[in-house]
């Protein structure tokens, strides 16, 4: 693990907790209706300043707070072409399931690869704390992941090649 | 002190917890119902549901003398709830006029008014008009410019404290003639016509103000906001600024709920599933401690944790220790609701406090 | 008119009355304007202060007089100073100095202060380099990691990111959602 994951995780995690602090809070433009401020973006007094967190240019998470939900974007590590692949189809290939994530949303906002939208009803669910390391652990392990899947395809594409050269020994 | 007796009702996220004033009957709001539990021994039974709203119920209150119940709900109605003779309970419709949601209701000390809060930027205080039968409302408006989240009634009766998502408390006059006798003439104000607004208050910090408070004489008022804060402002003379106004900022998570047990002191609690006290009068408060007792038993059984496996959680996660799955407080989850459970003499010695997870707990102080 | 999409108009924006229309400035009464030229001078007297050695002056005086009511720009002149404190103080020394500013009177809103600007430091000098990430490889199958030179900005954020961590150690998470509720940003 690089030097500054660690306080950057710790950065993230702090801000998760204080920008979870959720209550059920029912429209006040449309009658009857309780929906994520956060989307809605119907009355600006019950959405806060949001927050980044970032490690560098490449590597940033993105909080937008309200009264009753939490938009959390990511933007996932990409130094090459290859990362940049791999991170588009793995976050499409999430994103396309997100009915089953429950907290993922369908859509990333722009300039992120992915995110998340927590509501009132998933902390009155799930634990607090326990969504927090959920981000912490994707973040971690998405990280590990696309290494690991660009470490795959350059030993193939060394394997492909050493046996388009080798043929004639 | 006393270990904390818990009820660990279901799961679902309780809104808001009232006690009848026995005791011996609790009102729990889940869901689009509201459970009445009866105490058998120590613990408390499922007894009767009362089912009406087709929405969430934000609150419910039981008024001490008349066990009369109020409950409010997102659908935009209050209900009041008698008992009928022939067992069960038999709602009223209370006529509020809003169009968003109903918040959050208490009953005035009085009971013949209770104020509700409402996402329509309106306090409907409601009375009950003997001639139509009827529970019949008038609207407290000006200035308020976003949704009401608390209500909180002076002992007389007439005053009321609101706070608002526009991040204000501010202090009303709920006069109604006919139904309330006229008020002594107090530091708030001394002629109280209907909507006068006898006081406002701002943070610097501006956040969404989530319980407010008189204190038992009346003389100050507290309210915490979402910006982690707690002020309390004691008035001076109507019209005047008043004499202090003391906000602390806290380290913690904001507040959600908070009550005064004497003059000078303050239990709060909120997002940090753990309730606190706080001390201090016009020349300045602060924190006093939590009520969790940290030795109790079972709290400090960790599991084993090899040092491999602690330096790898705070390398990957950036966190201490690895099985956290229970917190270490007696609530799993936010509280939403404190309220005064037991008082002597103007001292209240035990408070019941629920919360998202459940569970309704009663404190000894 | 003809061409005007009736449906793609915004009514709530045009009722005075409806939420969408709060006024937010009624959340921050009493923000004072401050021009340009006088944070640029704050900043001229608070460099003289680093010069002279004195960081933690230097981080307090610039804490105590967050330039709320500014523009743009004077806003990036104080953030520039902040950061420029931030980056010259050692880490051994900021978790010290950070208690002493903590328990000095109003210490807790110098650090919800302190914790606005290190969340804008981390916010700003994204948008100010992006312009030279991702520059592609003629290769894409390069086996060196463009770590180093193309994770521009690394140093500085690490630096804000320690500073992050020893603000909450002392100041709590209240600190934090201070930042999201407070409607005076720096």
């Amino acid at each position: 693990m690089s030097q500054s994951l660690r306080p950057y995780l710790q950065c993230v995690r702090s801000s998760l907790t204080a920008a979870l602090s959720l209550s059920n809070f029912a429209s006040q433009a449309s009658e009857r209706h309780n929906v994520p401020e956060i989307e809605a973006q119907s009355s600006p007094e019950v959405l806060l300043n949001p927050l980044t967190v970032s490690r560098n240019e490449n590597e940033k998470v993105f909080i937008e707070p309200s009264i009753n939900s939490v938009r959390i974007s990511i933007k996932i590590k990409q130094a090459d072409e290859i990362e940049h692949i791999l991170v588009h189809k793995f976050t499409r290939f999430l994103t396309q399931r997100a009915e089953s994530f429950f907290i993922l949303r369908r859509k990333p906002i722009k300039g992120y690869d992915i995110s998340f939208l927590i509501t009132n009803f998933h902390t009155e669910e799930m634990l607090k704390h326990k969504l927090v390391d959920f981000i912490i652990q994707f973040m971690e392990e998405v990280d590990k992941e696309i290494s690991e899947m660009k470490l795959f395809l350059n030993a193939r594409a060394r394997f492909v090649a050493e046996s388009f050269l080798t043929p004639f020994d | 002190m006393p270990a904390p007796e818990v009820h660990h009702l279901f799961h679902y996220p309780i809104a808001d917890h009232s006690f009848s004033a026995d005791r011996q009957t609790l009102a729990v709001a889940r869901e689009s119902n509201v459970d009445i539990y009866q105490r058998a021994g120590g613990k408390f039974q499922l007894k009767d549901e009362l089912k009406g709203h087709d929405k969430t119920v934000t609150s419910v209150d039981i008024a001490p003398n008349s066990g009369k119940i109020v409950t409010c709900s997102q659908d935009r109605n209050a209900y009041v709830w008698e008992p009928s003779p022939e067992g069960g309970w038999k709602p009223t419709l209370v006529l509020l006029r809003i169009n968003r949601a109903a918040t959050f209701v208490r009953w005035a000390p009085s009971e013949t008014k209770f104020a509700v809060g409402s996402g329509a930027r309106l306090i409907p205080v409601c009375y009950f008009e003997e001639e139509d039968n009827w529970w019949v409302s008038k609207h407290l408006k000006k200035p308020i410019r976003s949704t009401i989240t608390c209500v909180s009634w002076h002992p007389n009766s007439v005053l009321l404290a609101a706070g608002s998502t526009d991040g204000h408390a501010r202090v009303f006059s709920s006069f109604v003639k006919g139904v309330d006798a006229r008020p002594e003439p107090s530091a708030w104000g001394e002629r109280l016509p209907f909507n006068t607004v006898c006081g406002e208050f701002l943070n610097k910090t501006a956040g969404w103000v989530h319980s407010v408070a008189f204190s038992p004489s009346g003389n100050a008022l507290a309210f915490a906001a979402h910006d982690s804060s707690l002020t309390v402002v004691y008035p001076s003379a109507p019209e005047q600024p008043p004499r202090a106004v003391v906000s602390i900022s806290m380290q913690l998570l904001p507040f959600m709920s908070i009550v005064w047990t004497k003059e000078d002191e303050i239990v709060a609690a909120g997002y940090d599933c753990e309730a606190y006290r706080l001390q201090g009068d016009e020349s300045g408060w602060q924190l006093a401690g939590s009520l969790e007792s940290k030795g109790r038993p079972g709290v400090q059984d960790h599991r084993e944790e090899s040092a491999l496996n602690m330096f790898r959680q705070m390398d990957l996660k950036g966190k201490a220790s690895a099985d956290d799955t229970k917190l270490k407080t007696v609530h799993q989850n936010t509280i939403n609701t404190v309220r005064s459970y037991e008082e002597n003499g103007g001292t209240v010695s035990k408070i019941s406090t629920s919360g998202v997870d459940g569970r309704v707990v009663v404190w000894t102080l | 008119m003809a061409t005007l999409n009736w449906r793609t108009i915004n009514i709530d924006a045009l009722d005075p009355d409806s939420p969408a229309n709060f006024d937010l400035s009624t959340l921050t009464p009493d923000v004072a304007s401050a021009s340009t030229a006088d944070v640029q001078s704050l900043a001229g007297q608070i460099r003289q202060l680093l010069r002279a050695g004195d960081n933690e002056g230097a981080l307090q005086g610039a804490l105590e007089n967050p330039p709320y009511g500014a523009d743009e720009r004077g806003k990036d002149i104080h953030l520039a100073t902040v950061i420029e404190i931030l980056q010259s103080i050692r880490q051994s020394e900021m978790s010290p100095i950070l208690s002493r500013i903590y328990s000095a009177p109003g210490g807790t809103e110098a650090l919800d202060v302190l914790m606005k600007y290190i969340y804008k430091g981390m916010a700003q000098s994204n948008t100010a380099n992006t312009a030279k990430t991702m520059t592609p490889q003629a290769t894409g199958f390069s086996q060196i990691h463009a770590r180093g030179g193309g994770e521009g900005g690394g140093q500085a954020m690490s630096v804000l990111l320690s500073w992050h961590e020893k603000l909450v150690e002392i100041a709590g998470p209240g600190c934090i959602v201070r930042v999201m509720t407070d409607r005076r940003t720096v």
